[in-house]
């Protein structure tokens, strides 16, 4: 506002025509997919930023995890996924993740807050199951980090081992249930959206995470 | 584990300036991915393939092994080393001392190597003093015992011992391949392979850096990367390998009759649990040579105390393969549970496995 006012000197309009901000508001985030990009203020992960996702057992949690970081992987971005032991690669595959940019570190065990944080150097996106309760000062050094290096954290964890710290963003599944022809077809998932700033209003949404060609979609 | 071929060529183990030693290895690469598709150079003069399917084709071991010293003569000209074992660590050092391990002997012939395979010199030293003369004595110890006295690097040389990692860190030059790659300048299968970081950028570059300090902390086969291949279910469609072998990134989509539809289960079990079903009377559920269920799946066990409700079922899907063997008779079936999990299990050699969660 000042630097405009009719007291100072103004920029000819050559120049500030090609004025630009430090930083495009969009390199500073990173793309989400179908239905998340609807239901997420912004409508992409900011950069620095630490995303929680939080199910029970066998709800959906890694799907939804994964489905976060879809569009961001197709788009050539790399993700590093520490802590899930047995991944799915097929399903993962048909989330649409593009397998040539994952790296997966299966069983860190101890080691797996220094896993995520070494990765957090070199990649985009950090998918992160804890195999058990985070402890608040590893959950601090870790955001810190994503903060740091400008990457995006997605903690993945259960109700009863949920991340420490309060998140830029969570989700949280309340509810899942299967719909089921000769096959399994489609898993609708309750999930709901919280967390800072506008986030913070917390909203319940129903998705469908996967449908029947294994990917995630609004209802 | 598996049986590999190891191939060792001493002319082309050291880099010459000329830039010829990498010309020679590729051209001995493509000679002998000829004979057999899974061919990988694990570093400079070493070559190493899984001797099964090969052997089959060929009409047996011997006959395997005497290809390879023919193309090796003819394309290298010198003969080469060779060697059979199981896993690369124990498969490069039956080829230093030409030997063939039969199937199931990696592990006594393992552990009647001296201490200084291993690279370590402060390692051997120490040991010795102590009286320690083989791997298998290494291995032995403690792994607690070993962490006191040594760093981390030495504990993984201890799981090499034991057998628990199939190879030593540094044994694979993991920059060789995309070296072979460029020299072959742009097109070929080396390229596809490779082309995990192919057309590499900065981001690509940094990711790789990050993966090695990863590997670094954690050991060789700590980081890996995964692909599609052929097959019919989940378990056989995925393939999960160490980052940085030159195999990484071989990718297969095309379309495979007779596979499990999506959505495809978020965790595949690589070690699959044992499981009963039972129906409503308490009896086992089992599966007909047919492929049809004895009865309607009610309960589901895991170890013994574990008991979960099925709520619903689909399936069984048999799986037709090698149907000339009753043992690969497999069949797939989906269950929910009362608690709203989603299970994939499949029944082999009449049992239950669970193989998958729709996590």
């Amino acid at each position: 506002m000042f630097a405009f006012s009719p007291s100072r000197p103004s920029p000819s309009p050559e120049l500030l025509a090609r004025l630009r901000p430090v930083s495009l508001a969009k390199s500073r985030t990173l793309p989400l997919g179908e239905p998340w990009r609807a239901l997420v203020p912004g409508g992409g992960l900011r950069r620095g930023s630490t995303v929680a996702v939080e199910a029970p057992v066998g709800w959906g949690g890694l799907s939804l995890a994964l489905s976060l970081v879809a569009e961001a992987s197709a788009q050539g971005h790399w993700t590093a996924v520490v802590g899930v032991d047995d991944p799915g690669v097929v399903a993962i595959a048909e989330l649409g993740v593009d397998l040539r940019r994952v790296l997966f570190v299966p069983r860190p065990r101890g080691a797996w807050a220094e896993a995520a944080a070494d990765l957090l150097d070199g990649v985009d996106l950090v998918l992160v199951h804890p195999p058990s309760r985070t402890g608040h000062r590893a959950a601090r050094r870790l955001m810190d980090r994503v903060r740091e290096r400008g990457t995006v954290l997605i903690a993945l964890s259960e109700p009863r081992a949920a991340w420490p710290l309060p998140v830029d963003l969570s989700f949280r599944v309340t509810r899942a249930e299967w719909v089921a022809s000769t096959r399994l077809e489609a898993r609708y998932l309750t999930v709901l959206v919280g967390g800072r700033g506008e986030a913070a209003r917390g909203r319940e949404r129903v998705v469908v995470v996967p449908n029947r060609r294994g990917r995630a979609e609004a209802t | 584990m598996e049986q590999l071929l190891a191939i060792w060529v001493e002319r082309l183990s050291l880099e010459q300036p000329d830039g010829s030693t990498l010309r020679d290895t590729l051209a001995l690469f493509d000679a002998l991915d000829a004979l057999c598709p899974f061919t990988e150079v694990v570093r400079l003069g070493l070559y190493v393939l899984p001797l099964r399917g090969p052997s089959r084709f060929l009409g047996g071991d011997d006959a395997v092994l005497r290809a390879v010293r023919q193309v090796v003569l003819d394309v290298a000209g010198a003969p080469p080393k060779l060697g059979v074992a199981e896993g690369l660590f124990c498969a490069e050092l039956a080829a230093h001392c030409e030997l063939v391990v039969p199937l199931g002997g990696s592990d006594a012939f393992r552990r009647a190597q001296p201490l200084d395979v291993l690279g370590r010199k402060d390692l051997t030293t120490t040991c010795q003093r102590l009286g320690l003369y083989t791997l298998g004595a290494f291995a032995d110890l403690e792994p607690a015992r070993v962490a006191e006295r040594f760093n981390q690097h030495a504990l993984m040389l201890h799981r090499v011992a034991r057998g628990e990692l199939a190879e030593l860190e540094g044994q694979r030059d993991v920059r060789l391949a995309r070296r072979l790659a460029r020299l072959r300048g742009g097109d070929g299968r080396l390229e596809e392979q490779s082309g995990f970081f192919g057309q590499r950028g900065a981001a690509d570059d940094r990711a790789e850096a990050a993966a090695h300090r990863v590997r670094r902390r954690l050991g060789p086969q700590a980081i890996v990367v995964a692909s599609l291949r052929g097959g019919r279910s989940p378990e056989d469609r995925a393939a999960l390998v160490p980052w940085g072998s030159p195999l990484a990134n071989v990718r297969d989509t095309a379309p495979w009759p007779g596979q499990l539809a999506a959505p495809s289960p978020a965790t595949t079990l690589a070690h699959p649990v044992p499981l009963q079903l039972r129906d409503g009377a308490n009896r086992a559920v089992t599966l007909s040579a047919r492929g049809a269920l004895s009865g309607e799946p009610a309960h589901v066990l895991f170890s013994s105390p574990l008991c979960r409700e099925v709520v619903w079922y689909a399936g069984p899907w048999p799986l037709v393969e090698r149907w000339w063997s009753r043992r690969r008779r497999r069949a797939h079936l989906q269950l929910v549970l009362a608690t709203g999990e989603a299970l994939l299990a499949v029944a082999e050699s009449s049992r239950w496995w669970l193989v998958g969660i729709y996590d």
